[in-house]
């Protein structure tokens, strides 16, 4: 390709407006992993991030240190200000979930999951860092273009008109990159394991009794399936941080994508993990592919609404 | 490697520092958990558990997986710093009873993963190791 080519495709993938309803789908998803992580912390607060934690605040300074973006490191160390701290967190991401004040909220709600992970990074999982991740690149995408609060007040003071305006993708392309970088780092990293070469990495992970979840059938457990199972992951996640990119393949290893993540879902038990990463997903599929897929899904409730009317007249 | 110095302070600043290595390179070839022995002044002990994921319902692995990842990180010699914090916890929740909190032992239990070629799994024996003891101070239970 001529460098003048490129740089036009480049441009054209970057910056070519489009539509941002994919990507108003997933602050909608993201939101509400958010609220799901910090509910289910919600027991253990201050056990974490307390005064009196596990990991004290000066002990996680001093095994990471550096100055971080921690707004741990600037409140009072009490157990009002951290219980606060939480409802903020809480009460931000569920405004960025129903899209008011969109960018504040995402500053908020990156600046809270920042602190929250810096302050106890022994207890973060993948998710956590993709999400977190993820966060930082919704706070300079047009995530409340649309299906929020915030166009609704736009559209009835006349800021705007009943259709959607396509706008730059930058932001969404990095989150995509983000999702695409974290499959090929993965299998990057099983790639030089022995393990993963000689087929026996399930093996050891399905017998971890401590992520054990739902009981698997037996026949999944012979060593000829788990080895088959990990070169087929190996290649799923090449698949998916490369192949990914060629529009031709996409959809199909999305699907790929759905069934192995729940797959682990079921099988393993990483809270909120597989969830996580799913929600990019949404970023990966034509707007007008959402728009038909609701459009079905609004007709099926109508017709069952109707069927469900005629039985009960 | 030189940029990577160069750029690594900018990310750990900002949260945008990652690593995806699930699993990876190898994953882990043990079972292992982590307990502690609570010694009272009065001279009685205590078996105290961190919270086992295979031992919970549903529900609460779901809700308590935290511990499961801190425990994976507790046990490791590399993560000695984050003992004492560990004691002082572990102090601060078995203080109730009228004999106060005298020392506290962090153990570490561990079963190997072993394949056989008939792909049976049999749970090797376990292991167990005491990696580190903490005297309580009357401060630390305040």
């Amino acid at each position: 390709m001529r460098p003048g080519k490129l740089a036009e495709a480049w441009n054209t993938f970057f910056f070519a407006p489009q539509s941002p309803i994919p990507l108003s789908l997933f602050r909608i998803v993201y939101g509400g992993l958010v609220i799901a992580t910090l509910l289910m912390l919600r027991p253990a607060w201050l056990d974490w991030y307390g005064p009196h934690a596990w990991v004290s605040l000066s002990t996680m300074h001093q095994v990471e240190p550096g100055t971080r973006l921690n707004l741990f490191m600037l409140i009072p160390q009490t157990t009002a200000w951290i219980e606060a701290f939480f409802w903020v967190c809480l009460g931000s991401a569920l405004l960025l979930t129903i899209g008011f004040l969109t960018k504040l909220n995402t500053v908020i709600v990156f600046l809270c999951l920042t602190s929250i992970h810096q302050r106890n990074l022994f207890i973060t999982h993948g998710g956590d860092t993709f999400l977190r991740i993820a966060g930082f690149f919704l706070i300079f995408a047009p995530a409340g273009a649309a299906l929020s609060v915030d166009r609704l007040i736009r559209v009835r003071r006349g800021n705007e008109g009943p259709v959607v305006e396509a706008r730059s993708p930058w932001a969404q392309r990095m989150i995509q990159f983000e999702l695409a970088l974290l499959y090929f780092a993965a299998f990057c990293s099983k790639a030089q394991g022995v393990p993963w070469l000689d087929g026996t990495a399930l093996y050891y992970v399905y017998h971890l009794d401590e992520l054990r979840r739902f009981p698997l059938p037996a026949w999944f457990l012979h060593p000829v399936i788990l080895k088959l199972g990990t070169w087929l992951a190996l290649a799923l996640e090449f698949s998916l941080g490369v192949l990914i990119w060629i529009r031709k393949l996409r959809y199909y290893l999305l699907a790929l994508g759905v069934l192995f993540h729940l797959f682990l879902e079921y099988s393993l038990n990483i809270p909120l993990f597989e969830w996580d990463v799913l929600s990019a997903y949404i970023l990966f599929i034509d707007a007008a592919d959402l728009r038909r897929a609701w459009h079905w899904l609004r007709g099926r409730a109508h017709a069952i609404a109707g069927e469900r009317a005629v039985l009960s007249a | 490697m030189a940029y990577r110095n160069f750029i690594r302070p900018y990310f750990v600043w900002s949260g945008l520092f990652q690593s995806w290595d699930p699993f990876a390179p190898t994953p882990k070839i043990i079972n292992s958990y982590v307990e502690a022995i609570v010694i009272y002044q009065d001279g009685n002990t205590r078996n105290w558990a961190l919270p086992r994921m295979e031992q919970l319902s549903l529900t609460d692995r779901y809700f308590q997986e935290r511990y499961r990842k801190y425990a994976e990180n507790l046990k490791e010699d590399t993560n000695a710093a984050i003992w004492p914090d560990a004691a002082r916890f572990i102090a601060r929740h078995n203080s109730n009873g009228p004999s106060p909190v005298k020392m506290v032992l962090l153990v570490r239990y561990w079963s190997f993963i072993v394949p056989r070629p008939d792909g049976e799994y049999v749970p090797a024996p376990w292991d167990e190791h005491v990696f580190y003891s903490y005297t309580v101070q009357p401060e630390d239970l305040q």
